[in-house]
Order: structure tokens, then C-alpha cells, then sequence
């Protein structure tokens, strides 16, 4: 598993331009296209939990969606049967996300490629199926009646207030992913990676930086599910379907493994040919099929390496 | 006394890699361990270390039995092993791979936020280490970069990047043309004076060069130790080891 190179001017770039987009969208869109930039958010908030996870650590899961449905089922239990604040609803589900992901991270970051890509599955696919059957999490029709939160006299069920918390939040994340990338434990990760046995006998505690990262991922993922909870309302045991997590590992295939605002810019690209262009025409999944083979062979490091080549092509010819 | 091996045996299958070897070291001592390929000496780096486990005998370090010891505990008390074939961190720079290997002997490896490459003790640090493995000209290359004697420069300084109490040297030299292992050693020679050193090597010269005591394996078993001066004249060791090398 590489990741992409490190260049942090250029992330920062693209993760403004990005911003600076979504902004506009939401200015000038209708009810729409504010949703659809709202799902788009929440689903690079995903992309950017398994960024974090595949880019730094080397870890590849394909049981993310998991971490999607726990914090989605979890804002609506705390919402619908306790009646805590929906903004209390994501910190907690965050908390909870952590934590599993820690404890479940801890039992499997033994495991090392295929063998963790499994594990993960058959976790993701344990979950589904419970909350599939499980009655008091509402079972194939899951729980709905969910509300957004009210913050400063805001009310965010007004989709225009909605798109600019999530925005935040973004940036939020962003910012918190970007530094533990440059800290001590994203470089141990990174050296993990590269080559876990020398950690090892340099005496770094594999296991504890690699079940910590799998927390701040979890975590990460669980407060997404909460907010698409709310975005839509209600939420059913689809949220943690493996091809969810399948389509969260293409989105940051497209965009550039390890790159964070790559992972951003995959969300957007692959929501968007998912959603407008299967409207318009029914061979969408075969554009999206030959798109991504030709990311995996020609792009090694995704859309972020294209912006990377175009970057220092400007440099060179300036 | 630092360390003591007690009838260290090891098989692989039918294989007795190590049989019954014991072996006692004195803190400040450079000591050689010398053999004919597959004499079981890499395998015996890897015991003391903790990337194997012997099947019988014992390590005492420090006056504790370290046999339950796993390789990031034994790390952690000091134990630091440099490799025979390189391993290190190939897409970081020099500097990197210092600083992530000081990262764990100052016990931030685990830290959220402020940038590793801000933490001004760890960058202190890293220079002295660079400066010691004479990397200093280098420290913004890539290490898979680097022409295969610096890389093996950057083995050894992230063996010592680990603050050891005592160093382990799998064939510092292995595969280094002349003028890169007179480099090296004059490096190694520095670093024996301050750390325990055992080091494993086929250049004689080398070996006679740095240890004031020298284990000669041979399949398996010890079957000499003594100064340079003992090794060179031991007839035993000219037959089983030395005559088959020339
Ligand atoms: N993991 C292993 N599984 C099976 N056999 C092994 C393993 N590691 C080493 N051996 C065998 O143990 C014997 C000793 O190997 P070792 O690497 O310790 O030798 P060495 O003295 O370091 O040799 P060299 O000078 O070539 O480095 C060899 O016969 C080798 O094939
Ligand atoms: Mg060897």
C-alpha cells in the first residue's frame, strides 16, 4: 500500500478551492443541489476516515459502513428514545464510534492486508445483518423522525444552514486529520506502512498506534452517519452495507490514497456520476466502471497525482 | 555484566541452528561474533532481540530474565539491533527516519498534534545521530535515494536513534565496496566506545579491528572465544572458519 506524495501547500490548496465551492453551490443552489452538496460533505467525511486509515496507517477496510450505521443508529436512539440534543447526539456518537473502533481495532490490527480487508467485511456484514433484524433498531425500515440540531438561534432543518455546518465540520476535521498526519503518531503510522517490523524493534507499540488510528477513523466515520442521519431524517441498515464501504475505498482511489482533500475531490467526483449522470443515462455504471480502471492503471495516485503533474508542470515552464 | 546468554538452543525442524551457547558480556565491552555463513549467528541477533524465540536456555539483561519479553519490550530496555539487510522507512527522507525512531526513545510516538518535525529535543536529536552516522550532507534525501553504503550508514543510526544499552551490528559492512567500509568503520569504532556492542562480521580485519573479544560459531556451536590475538593463532578456528574463507 503507497500513499501519495506529501505535499501539504497543495493539499491545503485544493481543500480551499473545495470549500470555496461548496460555498457558492450553497449561495446560488436550490433545495437540491443544497442537498446534494450536503451528502456530498458527509460522504467526504467517509472518503476522508478511510483516507486516514489506508493513506497513513495501511489499513483498508472494507467494513467502514459499520462505523457509518453506529453513529447513524446511535443519534437516532439517543434522539427518539432519550431525547438528547441532536448537536449532543453526533458529539456522543462520535465518542461512541471511538471507542468501538478502538476496542474493535485493537483485536484486529494483528492482521495485515487480505486478511484485515476480511475481517472487516465480515464485521461490517455482522452489523448489517443484526440491524437488519434487530427490532429495536426498527429492524429492514430502520428509525425515522430524526432532527437536525437548532445551534445559536439557527435552526439547520432550513437546508441553506444545514450545508454550512457540515462545511464546518469539514473544515474541522480537515484540520484535525491534517496535524495528526504531521504528528508523531501519523509519521509512525506512516512508518508502519513503510515497514512495521522496524518500529517494532525500535520499540514503537505497533498495535496501539494502529488501533488508535482505526478509533480516530471509526470516530470519524460514526459522527458522518450521524449527520446523514439527520440529513435525511431516518435511518435504515442500508448506511452499513458493504458497498457502501466499497464505494467509500473507490472514492479515495479516485481522488488519491492518502492525500486527504483527494479524498474530498473523489467523493465529489464519484456522488456526482453516481447520482446526475444515472439520471441521464443507464449505462452510468459502466462510465463509472471504466473510469475507475483507468484511474487504477494510468493514475497511480488518483486525481490528486494528475493536480500534483499539472502543479509542478506549471513550476517547471513558469 | 550486561548481558548473559544461558544454553541458548534453537532448531528450525530437524535443523539445530543453535546449540547449547553460552555467552556473557561486560557493559563498555565490543565483542565479535564471527562464522561461516549459516552458523546460526543472524539467528542468534534475532533471539537476544526478541524477533525469535530461543527453545531453550535463557537471556538474562540487566539481571532480569527477558526470555517473555516481546521485540518492543526488550527495544524498550535498550536492546537495538541493526540488520543485515537494510531496513528502514524507504519513502522518508533521512531526517524522517531519525526522527521516527527518536520518537519512540522519547515516548511521543503515540502523540496527536503538535508536527514531529516541530519538536525541537527530537530535531537536536536527530542532527547528533546524523552527524554520528555521518549523514549530515544527506538529511533531506530520500533514504531509497541513497547510494547503498549511506543507507547502511542510516541502518546503524537508527539502531542507535533508539538510546541502546546495548547495540547488535548484523554485518555493518555486508556488501559495501572498500572506501565505504573504511567509512564504517571508523564509525562503528566511535560507536563501541560508547555503547556495548556485539557485532557480527565476515572481514577480519574488521572484527580484529574493533572487538576486544571474539565467539567463533561454526553449525551451531561456540566453538571458540578469545582476543584477536587467541583467534589469529587458533588453529581450530584457521581450519573450520578462516582456511575456508581464503
Ligand atoms: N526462519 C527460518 N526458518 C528456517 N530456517 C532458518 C530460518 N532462519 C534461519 N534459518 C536457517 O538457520 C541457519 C542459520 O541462519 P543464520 O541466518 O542465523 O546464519 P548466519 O550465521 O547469520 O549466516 P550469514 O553469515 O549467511 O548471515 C541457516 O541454515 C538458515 O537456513
Ligand atoms: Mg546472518
Amino acid at each position: 500500500m503507497n500513499a501519495v506524495q506529501y505535499d501539504k501547500k497543495l493539499r491545503l490548496q485544493l481543500f480551499i478551492i473545495l470549500c470555496c465551492s461548496a460555498i457558492f453551490v450553497n449561495i446560488f443552489g436550490d433545495y437540491f443541489t443544497r442537498f446534494l452538496l450536503s451528502e456530498i460533505i458527509i460522504l467526504s467525511l467517509f472518503a476522508m476516515s478511510l483516507d486516514f486509515l489506508a493513506g497513513r496507517g495501511g489499513m483498508i477496510s472494507l467494513g467502514h459502513a459499520m462505523f457509518l450505521g453506529i453513529g447513524a443508529y446511535s443519534t437516532a436512539i439517543l434522539f427518539i428514545n432519550f431525547n438528547i440534543d441532536p448537536f449532543l447526539c453526533s458529539l456522543l456518537a462520535v465518542v461512541i464510534g471511538l471507542i468501538i473502533g478502538y476496542l474493535i481495532g485493537f483485536i484486529i490490527v494483528k492482521t495485515d492486508g487480505i486478511f484485515f480487508i476480511m475481517i472487516t467485511l465480515a464485521l461490517g456484514e455482522m452489523f448489517h445483518s443484526w440491524a437488519y433484524t434487530n427490532d429495536f433498531l426498527g429492524g429492514s425500515d430502520g428509525i425515522s423522525g430524526i432532527l437536525r440540531p437548532k445551534l445559536l438561534g439557527m435552526d439547520l432543518n432550513e437546508p441553506l444552514f444545514f450545508s454550512y455546518y457540515l462545511l464546518i465540520l469539514l473544515i474541522l476535521v480537515y484540520a484535525f486529520l491534517a496535524a495528526v498526519t504531521d504528528s508523531p503518531l501519523g509519521r509512525n503510522l506512516d512508518a508502519i506502512r513503510q515497514n512495521s517490523g522496524r518500529v517494532l524493534s525500535l520499540g514503537g507499540s505497533v498495535k496501539l498506534y494502529k488501533s488508535a488510528s482505526f478509533g480516530i477513523s471509526a470516530a470519524i466515520a460514526s459522527l458522518a452517519g450521524s449527520l446523514y442521519a439527520q440529513l435525511n431524517g431516518f435511518v435504515s441498515p442500508e448506511i452499513s452495507h458493504w458497498t457502501v464501504s466499497g464505494e467509500g475505498l473507490i472514492m479515495i482511489i479516485v481522488g488519491g490514497i492518502g492525500s486527504l482533500s483527494g479524498a474530498i475531490l473523489g467523493a465529489v467526483v464519484v456522488h456526482i456520476i453516481q447520482h446526475e449522470f444515472s439520471k441521464l443515462v443507464d449505462w452510468w455504471m459502466l462510465l463509472m466502471g471504466g473510469g475507475f480502471i483507468l484511474v487504477v492503471l494510468f493514475l497511480k495516485e488518483g486525481l490528486w497525482g494528475l493536480i500534483l503533474k499539472f502543479k509542478n508542470y506549471i513550476i517547471e515552464n513558469k | 555484566m550486561i548481558i548473559s546468554l544461558q544454553n541458548i538452543s534453537k532448531s528450525f525442524g530437524a535443523n539445530n541452528v543453535l546449540k547449547n551457547i553460552s555467552i556473557a558480556i561486560d557493559k563498555k565491552e565490543c565483542v565479535g561474533i564471527i562464522g561461516p555463513n549459516g552458523a546460526g549467528k543472524s539467528t542468534l541477533f534475532k533471539i537476544i532481540s526478541g524477533s525469535l524465540f530461543q527453545d531453550g536456555g535463557s537471556i538474562i539483561f540487566n539481571d532480569a530474565n527477558i526470555d517473555k519479553l516481546s521485540i518492543e519490550k526488550r527495544s524498550r530496555l535498550g536492546i537495538s539491533q541493526s540488520f543485515q539487510s537494510n531496513s528502514l522507512f524507504n519513502e522518508m527522507t533521512v531526517k524522517e527516519n531519525i526522527m521516527v525512531a527518536c520518537s519512540q526513545s522519547f515516548k511521543v510516538g503515540w502523540e496527536l498534534f503538535k508536527s514531529l518535525d516541530k519538536r525541537t529535543n527530537i530535531i537536536t536529536k536527530s542532527y547528533e545521530i546524523a552527524e554520528e552516522v555521518g549523514l549530515t550532507e544527506y538529511l533531506d534525501f530520500r533514504s531509497d535515494n541513497l547510494s547503498y553504503g549511506l543507507q547502511r550508514q542510516l541502518e546503524v543510526g537508527l539502531a542507535i536513534a533508539n538510546n541502546p544499552s546495548l547495540l547488535l551490528l548484523d554485518e555493518p559492512t555486508a556488501g559495501m565496496s572498500n572506501e565505504e567500509t573504511k567509512n564504517i568503520v571508523k564509525m562503528v569504532k566511535k560507536l563501541s566506545t560508547y555503547y556495548t556492542t556485539i557485532i557480527v562480521e565476515h572481514d577480519m580485519d574488521v572484527i580484529y579491528s574493533l572487538a576486544k573479544k571474539i565467539y567463533v560459531l561454526d553449525s551451531g556451536d561456540l566453538i571458540f572465544d578469545g582476543t584477536p590475538n587467541e583467534v589469529k593463532n587458533s588453529k581450530l578456528v584457521q581450519e573450520r572458519y578462516i582456511g575456508i574463507k581464503q
